[in-house]
Order: C-alpha cells, then structure tokens, then sequence
C-alpha cells in the first residue's frame, strides 16, 4: 500500500483511461432562474496523469468534479445527463449506497478552503483514522498506526501527537497537508484536488504542489487538478482541459496548450495571467511611468511598530508584532509594492499610513505634515489627499448606497463640490473607470466583481487624491478581470500623477505595477529597491524563496523542489545598502 | 481555559454585585414615599411609620443604604417581609426550590422535544417534514403558555380527570412542565433547526462525505457534535425564560413556588420581598448560566485548548 | 450633507419598497402573516362597526351563554357578549404591542448603537449594564416597574417596554459589530467621513432592516407579555376587554364556560401568529443573500 512502483507518467493509450467523463451536463434551479453550469462536458484521464481543469469563477470546473462523487447539494442541483465510467461503472448512475463506498477510498477529494475543511471538534488522529475503519475495516490501532505512516509521509513533525492535536491548533499549510494525508490513506486511484492551494501562502504552496508530485510518484495515483492559476498549471500538469461558462473550450497535452492554443480564449486566458519576469526586457510604455526624479518624498514612513494584543486583562499574552521599525519612502507619482505573505504585516502598514490602525511608535509624513499628529478634524481633511482601495470590492461598498451616491461620497466630505456639478464630475469619474452614466442608480450587487473596482477607483478618485493605498486590489478578482483593472490603474497613474502604496503577495502582478518593490517578512521590511534589481537580482534569502516558489505559467521551465528556508537564521537586522537605492536586512 | 474560566466568573460576581446596587435603588425609583405606600393597608401612625424608615435605613444616604443592605446580605438578612412579618430569606428558601423544579423539568422536556424536532427538521430540510415541524413550531411559539396551561388543564385535568388540577406533588409537576415544556420545545426546535441547517452547510461536513463516511457517522459524529458547541451555548438564555415562565405558569396550575409569591408581593408592594425575590432570581440564573458557560468551554475544543 | 442624507435614504426607500411588498407576498409565511395582521387592524378600527353590542354592557344577554347565533361566542359571567370584548379587545392588544414596542426599540436601538460605534469603555460599560438586565428576564423587569409605578394596564405597556430594552440593545449592538467590521464602514472612514455620517448613512440603513424583523416578531412577544401580565391581574383591570385579563376570568369557570377560555386565548394566539409569520416572512425578504431557509 506505501510506495509503489514509479512511473513515467506521460500515457497516450486509451486503454489506460481511468476515468472517462461524457457528455456531462449539470443545472441549477429552474424556469426562468435556471442556470446551465455544465454543458455537455467530456474528457478523458489516463492512469497515473494529473489532468489539470482550469477556468476562471463560473465556468463549472469544480461542480463537474463534485458531481463525480454525487457531493452536488441535492435540492439545487441537477445532473441533467452525461456519464462518469470509472473502474467499469457509471459513477452517476449509482445510489447514494454505492458512490459512498467509493468516495474516500478509491476516489478521494481535498478541498480549497484547509481553516474549515476539518471537523473542530474531532482530534485529528479521529479523523484520520475514521475512514480506514470504515473503508479497509481495519481497528482503531491499525488505523492509527497507517495514520502516523500518513503524518510522516505528508512530512509533518511530531506525528504521534499529532493524532491527540485538534485542527485549530494547526497552520493553514498543516492542515492541508493533513487533508493530503487523509485522502491518500486508503491509496485511492483518483486524486480529485479542488484548488487546493489558492488559499495558502505562496511559499506554502510550494511545498504543498512538490509533495502532491511526489506522492503521486509514490502512489501511482491519477490527479484531477482543479485551479485558475496557470502558474499551477504548468507546474503539474500533464494535460489540461479549458473550461469557459460551463463549456469546454479546448484540451490537450500542456506543452500544445501553453505553446500553441487553438481557442481563442485560451489564447486571452494566457495573455490575461501576469507572467513573472515577463518586465525583465524592455517595458511597455504603460508599465514604466517615471516618477518625478526630483528628489521630493511624498510620504516617509520610519521607524514604525505595532504589536497586536490579543488578550483581556488576564492575557500574559505578549502579542503579535505586526510591523517592527518599517520605514520606507515614497515619490509623488511612483509606486512602492509591499509584497509578503499572510502575517507579512503589509496591510496592517497600508492601514497605518492612513493612520486607519495606530501605530505604537514612529513617523509618518504626508507632504511634509506629520500625520500621527493631527488631531480628528484635521485628520479627515488630510484624508482628502490620501485613499484607499480594498481587496473585497462588493464588500467595500455600502449594499445599501447606489453607485452615484457612492462615488459622490468623498467629495461631498471635502466639500469639493455639489450640486449639478458635483454630479457632472461623478459621471465624468465613473466614464474615466470604463462604466457608463445611468450605473449611477444601480446597487452594487447588480455588478460584477471587475466594475465594482472600477467604482472603488471611481470613488478613490474624486477628492483628487495624490496618494492612493491599494490593498490587494484585484487578488478577488478573475484572471482576465484582473488585467484589465490593473491597466486601468497604470493609465491612471500615468495621466493623474498618482502614487500608490500596492499591497500584494502576488509578485508577477507586482512586477507590473512598481517601481520599488519592499519585501515584508513578520513584520519587517527584509529587501527594498527598485524593481529590477529585487526582482531579478534578490539579495535576501527569503526574497529568493519568495520569487522561486511562484509557479511559472511555462511547462518547460518547472522548478526543482523549493529548498526549504531557515526562518531563525534569517538575517532581520537593520537595512543596509548593497547597491544604490537597493537595501537588505543584514 | 484557565483564563476563560476566571473571565466567566469574574462577570457572575460583578453582574451579582450590580444586582445588588440596582436592587437597593429600586426603592428609591418608587415616586411618592415608598413606606407609605407599603404600609398603605395598615393603619398606621406617623410615628410607626417613621420608625420603619428609619429600620430599613431609608433616612440615610444612598451609600449608607448600601453599606447596610451588603453587610445584611452576608450575615444572611434579607429584611423582613411585610405581609406575614417573615424574614425574606426564609420564605424564598421555601418556595425557590419547587420554581427551580419544574424550570429545570420543563427545561428537560423542552430539550428532548425541541432538540430532537429541529435537528429532524435540518436534516429533512425542504421536506414536508420540515413544512410539518416548522409549522408544529410556529403555532407552537404563538400560543400563550397561559392558555396551553388553561387548555391542558380543561382537557386533562377537568374533563378526563388524569391528573390532579392543583397541588405540590410531583403528578401535580406533570402538567405545568408539559405546558412550559411545550411552548419552549417549539423555540428550541426554530433554534436548533437554524444552527443545525448552518452545520450542514459547512466545508467539514462535506469532507466527511466525500471521505464516504456512512450517513450516519457524517450526521452524528460530524454534524452533531460540532452543533452542540452553538446549541448548548443558547442553554443559559433558555433556562433564563424558563424561570421567566415559571412565574406565569405557576400561577395557572397554583404550583407553589416563587411565581406566585412574587405577584403577590407586588399586589401589597412588599419591597423587601421583591428586592430579595429579584437578587436571588437573578442569582440564581447567573450561577446556572456560568455553569453552562463552563460545559460550554468543555465541549469547544478551541476554548479547552487555548 | 443635509442634501445627501434624506435623498439617499428616500432613494432607496422608495425604488426598494415596490420590490419588497411583491416579494412579500410571494412567500407563503409572508402572505398569511400579512392578512392575519390586516384583519387585525382592521377589527381594531373598526370596531365599533363590527361588534354588535357595548363591550362593557352587563347583561346584554342571560349569563354564561354558549355561542348562538345572537351570541357568536357566547356570553361571560356578567352576560356580556364575549364576542364584542374580543372585537374591542383588538383595540387593546394593537396599542400594547405598538406602543410597548415602540418604547423599547428606540430605546435600545440607541443604546446598541452607541455602544457598538463608540466602542472601548463606553461600549464595554453600557453592554456590561444590558448583560446584567437581560440576567433578570423580561418579566421580573416588568414587575419590578410594575411595582414601582403600581398596575394598570398603561404601567404595564411601559414596564413591557423598559423590560424589552436590553434585548433591542443586545440586538443592535450585535449587528453595528458586524457592520463595522465589514470593509465598507473602514471605506467610510478612509474618505474622512466623520461620526454622524458613518452613524446615521452608514451603519443605521445596513441595521434597520435587521430591527424591522426584530420589532415585528417583537410585537407578538409584547403582545405575549401584555396578555402574560393582565391574566396576572397586574395589566388591564375590570372592565377592560382585554384578551389576557378575560382568559384569567375564565379560569374558575373553564369546567362550565370553556368557550369564555377557547375565543380570547385563540384571539391571542391568531394575533401573536400574525406578527410572527410577518415577520419571518419580512426576514426571508430582507436577506435574500443569506442562507435560503
């Protein structure tokens, strides 16, 4: 049952199909509000492949998936037709008896979401072994015994006590590799992984996707890879099959697909996925505005902190520091990326810029003024020159105010105008951000995801701001979507002046958008420069982790398994200048 | 834990403390002149009067009052009721416990009905079983404990002549919790069903299924245990109404508990029978919220381990 | 801003309020709550049109009656028409449930509200003060007014509605703590929205329609405990037709009158269903985002 036999992995014969997919059609509701998420769907996945299905948010990649094992809620959707042959059988036309039996035992899935996908009140040794007394009938201490084999496989430490430990008491990275360890057990022969590393930290991710590949290796086990990263795509892949509005578009070996796409919208799918040292050459026009060269700051941050305490009165407690001595400055008109990943502190110094969370310590000046010092009304005048834009843009825009009125709302706080003007300048922002004139009295639920960022920006915009904090503004968004509102963001920077503070852990999008670049870790600045230099000349050793654990969207240049980084030897000192402008931790 | 546990107790001490501050000024929010108004029925001189207020303290100031009221309370004077001239803590010791009773039995009975109802109801969600208990609980939340008591009462006790119409023993218990009971079993159920339907819905229920586990293991092992964490942590409220409703109740089947002394005492405006009926009620429902706090922190892993 | 804030809300009354009532209607729950509280309010209008006799006229008939065609619910121990108490009564029960609601909605709305959005000591005082309320129950609050203001049914309209308060407070405040954590309201403060704009465009419309169906449910439970107090003796006192009061008359006769026991408490019962179904039927309609019960 451990390790098998390696294989080559690159079959072609049909005759190896372990699982035959045809004619698959999926809907939910009905009548009028009937939506048709799969259509017609038919693929084929070889033993021992990782088929890798990729499309953006509704195209029905993960319904398909769940369908398979009926997981599909019941009352809201509907296998319209279609058929799942697997081991000789159609897997839709079982009873809820038999595809029991199969699931987690010779089909297993793992899930996008590792924080709520384990039960928080069963130990983890309890749901490890749950399904091996169920499926291989084995006791409980055999099961335990398999379980801490499991533990070791997936190379978590201390894999005895794990078994007593309880989900919350693990990482998001720990728990999915738990969720790796469960599915693999019972040595399934369909692996079925549902974005299984879109929530985690890209470092984290990294390992996540070397040990899949080498567990597959070890197994023999046929992958059904559902993402939207064309990153992850090219990393594990042997074949892919794009999935557009429930359809699929085109499939084929990943090389074919990367190289030379037949559709159309493959092709804009893979124009759409920012692509890390694409900007090594010659920049576009739009991507290199230089930033006025004269010496001016508009915001110099130094020496801030902030610890978060968690506890009540009682709490010994001594907190999280979120930001420890951050200082950094910034050029009208430039943009500064603060990259990292969760627990970087990157936020919570977007936040305290604004002076939205206070610091413990430090200084912060805006065109020279010291922003820690002002009192309440002068604070809401400064924020005139300085705004923000979130991550979650529906949830950024009060459900309950139309768009006009939203997009209205900071120059009415300002006073920047009123009236019919005040309205003429609204339409004039919302046409500037690519909507139209009558968006003004709809809601922000009757948009999409893309347009209410644009509003978002629309409403940045109005005060005339010369300094915008932008945290993670299009990781909630589509591929495609994406693009476009970071072009939108460039033109405006171009033709406005602005300078941004971009928030993200994304570096390819990164890439794209900066100037400088200042690396985060645990909340210290680790790596500072200009662009080029950071990114294809990074001096610090996490900087180097960071940029090689990014999942290049080009099969032929997979990287090798992610050396593993010593976070306590990790130089975290004061910055020191390697090269000019260029600083590292020492 | 250990913090947790402090934090819990802490707050039961001081929302006891604040009780005993708000009991103590609500005679002064009585407008007019509260001895007066108590001794009302008695013909009484100035003087006696005067004597009076001058024993519950009345012609101190307000942190005297207090300082008197707390240094009685610990050496276990609660006053002097004035209908009957009792001390107030001999007569709540007597007729507490048969309220403690039948809010703890109609507490049980409401568990197993309503518990059993909603969790049915959640997992048949969208079936007529669910239409079924969901309306079942519906009227059953509309109807007045009151008239359910008057109505049980008519048809077993009067007309069929199964159980006894009043009393202090326990066939006489039957009645008023089935009443209390009942009404609260159709708020647990809307409760239990809504927690229950959230459960379902979340990501770990679905590994469970998809690791094939049997029907059964997902619904209870899984499903379940995770939704006692929300569901017993609505205990303490639900025992709250149902000392609340014991008052009412009682006062329908003339069960002989602290219900009826209460109404009574606010007929003849017997203040220092109601201000020990309201510390000790009030106690009595901090203590056994705390205590359900506690299993709470025992039964969510996150709390036990934190 | 004085021209922003009622445009805004009047804006999104009045395009959202066609699609409400429609939607209402559709659902089932919605449609009954809606009709029984119509007929209720219509039965407490007009009253005098509906009732065939004076309510409060003894011996307008033989006494303890049971329903005839001239007396559609019978008669009471002082021979009046049980019918038109129950009509009259509508009055009664309609003015308790507004009015006791009313007091403890504002009152609490206010209180959560502040607490929510101040935060720090203030907030944790004022919900420390509700938490120590809500440990007393409702009722014992009731009869603590009570037995500060003396009975009646007007004292106990208003002890119902100081009883209620910490729970609207409870209520708001829960809400104003999630509203506030949402990115929208940190948006607010980004563009230098001070405190009576993130209050009073912010946080109040994204909280009201959670108060909308804790206030309708909240009438049927003010109703419970009007009726609750006055079957005590402590709420409407002889003469008043009120449905409460007259089910505790009955009780001494249920063996020989039981229709005086069977029509008030169903009255009670219809009307309390009423503003339940109402307002679950307005819950399903206001969240239609959220989980689809």
């Amino acid at each position: 049952m451990t390790a098998g036999h390696t294989m080559s992995g690159r079959p072609t014969a049909v005759s190896d199909c372990i699982l035959r997919v045809e004619n698959l059609s999926i809907s939910f509701g009905r009548g009028r509000s009937k939506n048709q998420a799969v259509q017609k769907l038919t693929y084929r996945l070889a033993a021992g492949e990782t088929l890798a299905i990729v499309g953006e948010s509704g195209s029905g990649k993960s319904v398909s998936s769940m369908a398979l094992l009926g997981l599909l809620p019941a009352g809201q959707a509907l296998v319209e037709s279609g058929e799942a042959w697997f081991e000789g059988r159609d897997l839709l036309a079982m009873s809820e008896a038999e595809i029991t039996h199969l699931r987690g035992d010779r089909i297993a899935m793992i899930f996008q979401e590792p924080m709520t996908s384990l039960n928080p009140v069963l130990t983890i040794g309890r749901q490890l072994t749950e399904g091996l007394v169920v499926h291989k009938g084995m006791s409980q201490r055999e099961a335990e015994a398999r379980a801490i084999e499991m533990i070791e496989l997936v190379r978590l430490s201390d894999a005895a006590s794990r078994l007593r430990q309880y989900p919350h008491e693990l990482s998001g990275g720990m728990r999915q590799r738990i969720m790796i360890a469960m599915a693999m057990a019972s040595d399934p022969a369909i692996l079925i992984a549902d974005e299984p590393t879109t929530a985690l930290d890209v470092t984290v991710q990294a390992q996540i996707l070397d040990l899949m590949r080498d567990l597959k290796r070890d197994f023999d086990t046929s992958i059904i890879l559902i993402t939207h990263d064309m990153g992850v795509v090219a990393e594990m892949a042997d074949r892919v099959v794009v999935m557009h509005r429930g359809r699929k578009v085109e499939d084929g070996p990943v090389e074919r697909i990367f190289v030379a796409p037949a559709e159309d919208y493959t092709k804009s799918l893979l124009a759409a996925v920012p692509r890390l040292g694409r900007a090594a050459g010659p920049p576009a026009v739009t991507s290199d505005i230089e930033p006025a060269d004269d010496g001016s700051v508009l915001v110099r941050a130094r020496d801030l902190s902030k610890r978060f305490r968690s506890g009540g009165w009682f709490s010994r407690d001594e907190g999280v520091l979120a930001m420890d001595e951050i200082g950094f400055d910034l050029a009208p008109g430039e943009t500064l990326a603060l990259v990292g990943e969760s627990g970087s502190g990157k936020s919570t110094t977007g936040r305290a810029i604004l002076r939205l969370i206070e610091v413990d310590e430090g200084e912060i000046l805006i065109g020279n003024r010291d922003v820690r010092k002002l009192g309440q009304a002068s604070l809401r005048g400064a924020r005139r020159t300085m705004q923000m834009i979130f991550q979650d843009p529906f949830a950024s825009l009060n459900p309950r105010m139309s768009a006009g009125r939203l997009v209205m709302e900071p120059m009415v706080i300002h006073g920047v105008a009123s009236g019919s003007e005040l309205e003429d300048r609204t339409v004039e922002l919302l046409r500037r951000v690519g909507l139209e004139a009558d968006h003004m009295r709809r809601f922000p639920h009757e948009f999409s995801g893309g347009q209410r960022q644009r509003i978002c920006i629309a409403r940045a915009l109005g005060p005339g701001p010369k300094l915008i904090v932008a945290d993670e503004p299009t990781s909630a968004l589509d591929v495609s979507v994406q693009a476009q509102v970071l072009d939108l963001l460039l033109e405006l920077q171009q033709s406005l002046g602005l300078a941004f503070l971009f928030i993200s852990h994304d570096m390819a999008v990164v890439e794209e958008v900066s100037h400088r670049v200042a690396v985060m870790h645990q909340g210290r600045i680790v790596e500072m420069g200009p662009r080029q230099a950071v990114l294809n000349n990074p001096r610090h050793s996490y900087t180097r982790t960071l940029l090689a654990a990014v999942p290049m969207p080009d099969p032929t240049r997979r990287r090798g398994a992610l050396p593993t980084l010593d976070v306590a030897a990790m130089p975290r000192g004061p910055l020191a200048e390697v090269a000019p402008n260029h600083w590292v931790a020492a | 834990m250990i913090r947790y546990i402090i934090q819990r107790v802490l707050a039961a001490l001081v929302t006891i403390w604040i009780t005993t501050i708000a009991v103590t000024l609500l005679i002064h929010a009585v407008p007019g002149d509260p001895v007066r108004i108590m001794y009302a029925k008695f013909q009484s001189t100035p003087e006696q009067i005067e004597a009076v207020r001058i024993a519950l303290g009345l012609d101190q100031p307000i942190y005297i009052q207090y300082g008197l009221y707390v240094s009685r309370l610990f050496q276990g004077d609660l006053g002097r009721s004035i209908v009957g001239d009792q001390p107030v803590l001999d007569i709540l010791l007597t007729r507490f416990p048969p309220t403690l009773l039948l809010a703890t039995t109609s507490l049980v009975i409401a568990v197993v009905i309503g518990l059993s109802l909603g969790f049915l109801a959640a997992y048949k969600r969208g079936t007529v079983i669910d239409v079924g208990a969901m309306v079942l609980a519906v009227l059953g939340v509309s109807i007045p404990h009151f008239w359910l008591g008057l109505l049980l009462l008519f048809f077993f006790a009067l007309q069929l002549g199964w159980l006894p119409v009043a009393g202090s023993d326990l066939r006489s218990l039957i009645l008023p919790a089935l009443t209390l009971g009942l009404a609260n079993a159709a708020v647990l159920a809307r409760l239990t069903r809504s927690a229950m339907i959230d459960i379902f819905d979340q990501d770990f229920v679905r590994t469970a299924r998809a690791k094939g586990l049997p029907k059964t293991m997902v619904l209870y092992r899984h499903a379940l245990r995770a939704g006692l964490v929300p569901i017993v942590s609505m205990m303490g409220l639900q025992f709250a109404y149902m000392m609340g409703g014991a008052i009412v109740v009682e006062n329908v089947f003339a069960w002989n508990g602290v219900g009826r002394l209460a109404i009574e005492a606010v007929f003849a405006r017997d203040y220092p029978l109601i201000q020990g009926f309201i510390l000790f009620f009030a106690t009595v429902i901090v203590l056994v919220s705390l205590v359900i706090d506690l299993l709470y922190a025992v039964l969510d892993p996150r709390i036990r381990y934190s | 801003m004085a021209s922003i804030a009622p445009t805004t809300i009047a804006e999104n009354v009045h395009g959202e309020l066609a699609g409400f009532w429609l939607r209402l209607v559709k659902s089932p729950t919605g449609l009954i709550g809606l009709l029984i509280v119509l007929t209720l309010i219509a039965t407490a209008l007009f009253a005098v049109w509906i009732a065939p006799f004076d309510p409060l006229q003894m011996g307008a008939g033989p006494r303890l009656q049971p329903p005839s065609a001239q007396y559609w619910f019978g008669t009471d121990d002082f021979g009046r028409d049980l019918f038109s108490r129950v009509v009259y009564g509508a009055r009664l029960t309609l003015q308790i449930g507004v009015i006791a609601v009313g007091i403890s909605l504002t009152s609490g709305l206010l209180l959560g509200l502040v607490a929510g959005y101040a935060g720090g000591w203030t907030e944790r005082v004022l919900m420390r003060l509700v938490d120590v309320l809500f440990s007393f129950t409702e009722i014992v609050i009731a009869l603590a007014c009570l037995a500060i203001l003396g009975i009646g049914l007007t004292n106990a309209m208003i002890a119902i509605g100081i009883a209620s308060i910490p729970f609207y407070a409870r209520v708001t405040h829960s809400v104003v703590l999630v509203e506030k954590g949402k990115p929208y309201f940190e948006a607010g403060i980004a563009a230098g929205a001070g405190h009576v704009r993130m209050i009073f465009l912010h946080l109040l419309p994204n909280v009201v329609p959670t108060l909308i169906v804790v206030g309708t449910l909240g009438i049927s439970t003010a109703v419970l405990a009007a009726a609750g107090l006055s079957f005590l003796g402590l709420g409407a006192q002889p003469p008043e037709p009120e449905w409460g009061f007259m089910l505790s008359s009955s009780r001494d006769l249920i063996s020989r009158a039981p229709w005086m026991m069977i029509f008030p408490g169903s009255a009670i019962a219809i009307t309390v269903l009423g503003f339940n179904l109402l307002g679950d039927g307005i819950r399903e309609v206001l969240d239609p985002r959220q989980v689809m019960r």
